[in-house]
């Protein structure tokens, strides 16, 4: 039988290699084009139809995440401030959503399942927020490292904690993505590879989960990108507020 | 785990899918949010603007209703006070009027009463005219002779036509 972890493995399709990087196309990086193919083109999809005051089906459902996403935003950053935000976190859940869905097509990739990856978006998150808390508050942000309230006499102890704390942030925001996809598609793995290998008496079973499990991971895939955008939120939320 | 072993493709990942993500987001950001968050802003204005319109309308109508129903209310009294007012002077007009005609017969009758009493006064003193006339002329005529039935028969006729003729003489003057 073959390992539940062989399809996380990448493959090679079209190899590119500048100044020593390897910048190849491989399956991962197409599963995601289409899957961000997908949703560029129903959204100008609606915008070449024309805005229409009363919306069709796709433009309710775009209008709903843009929605969704703006009271997101205005939940946790305000709603003056948070309001150049919305595109930055509307791009980031549907890119996450998309890359997250499109991996439970078979044969597929769930470029999202990649701890390079998040990790890159995490880190590049943190870093955004330490420019837009060091931009807006100057040498106050470090405030931000202690927080409110707390005696003078505990500040040395707080701030290393509030340290760690803050680098733990891109840290758990990568693993928690990698994790739940990775961990999804290894049960779905793990199920299709019984399903294949066992009686046919008893293979439905298997195959049943899968079918079940599959239906989770499109709820799995949703949440993880809410949680995604919504932590990405509230890290940004506080280096505005500073507290 | 070959999300930890497959180093040499991390590049490639990172790279693509950051890169994706911008373009992306420029893509959305340039050429799809814009429309749809205005349309998404005009439509919230415009249902905000028809709540405010209709619930200021309605504001609107409950005054109307107010004031028509202190006009219907203030014509309805002035009605009211109309009819009442023609009602008295109905009542006035008739009440005149009958006291008018029940004074007006009473005169009549009044005036018939009186005219009748005149009629009869005049009568009778016509009548005790005649009457003493009719006696003097007969005791003149008696006085100055004793008569037989034929001049007395005379003298009775003589006398009865003085008289006429001195009721005709009175009639005439």
């Amino acid at each position: 039988m073959e390992s539940p972890l062989h399809h996380f493995e990448v493959h090679t399709l079209i190899p590119i290699h500048i100044g020593g990087l390897d910048l190849s196309i491989n399956n991962a990086v197409v599963a995601m084009w289409v899957g961000l193919a997908i949703v560029a083109g129903a959204f100008m999809l609606v915008v070449n139809r024309g805005i229409s005051p009363i919306p069709g089906k796709l433009q309710s459902v775009l209008e709903l995440v843009l929605e969704f996403i703006s009271d997101l935003v205005f939940e946790f950053i305000g709603k003056e401030e948070g309001k150049k935000y919305v595109p930055f976190i509307t791009t980031l859940f549907l890119f996450i959503l998309a890359c997250n869905l499109i991996g439970l097509v078979p044969g597929s990739y769930t470029i999202t399942s990649q701890v390079a990856v998040t990790g890159a978006f995490a880190v590049g998150i943190f870093i955004m927020t330490l420019v837009i808390g060091f931009s807006k508050h100057g040498m106050h942000f470090f405030g931000i490292l202690v927080p409110p309230g707390v005696p003078k006499i505990m500040i040395p102890l707080m701030v290393p904690i509030e340290i760690v704390s803050m680098l733990a942030r891109p840290i758990s925001l990568a693993v928690r993505l990698f994790a739940n996809m990775t961990a999804g598609h290894t049960v779905l793995a793990v199920l299709f590879g019984l399903a294949l290998t066992a009686p046919g008496w008893v293979s439905w079973m298997p195959f049943g989960f899968t079918v079940v499990i599959n239906g989770l991971e499109i709820a799995i895939a949703f949440i993880q990108a809410y949680i995604f955008t919504t932590l990405t939120c509230v890290y940004i939320g506080d280096v505005i507020k500073l507290h | 785990m070959p999300q930890f072993e497959q180093v040499s493709v991390f590049g490639s990942l990172i790279f693509w899918s950051l890169v994706s993500f911008g373009l992306l987001f420029f893509v959305l950001k340039k050429f799809a949010f814009p429309p749809i968050l205005n349309a998404l802003d005009e439509r919230e204005k415009k249902i905000r603007g028809d709540i405010e319109d209709s619930e200021r309308i309605k504001e609107e109508a409950q005054t109307i209703k107010v004031e028509l129903e202190e006009t219907l209310k203030a014509a309805h009294g002035k009605a009211e006070t109309i009819v009442q007012l023609a009602q008295d002077e109905a009542k006035k007009v008739l009440e005149k009027n009958l006291q008018e005609t029940e004074a007006k017969v009473r005169q009549v009758q009044k005036d018939a009463e009186q005219e009748i009493q005149s009629s009869r006064n005049k009568l009778l003193q016509e009548v005790r005219s005649y009457t003493a006339a009719l006696t003097i002329a007969s005791t003149e005529k008696f006085l100055k002779k004793a008569l037989d039935d034929a001049d007395k028969k005379k003298l009775v006729e003589e006398s009865i036509e003085q008289v006429i003729e001195e009721l005709e003489k009175r009639q005439n003057n």
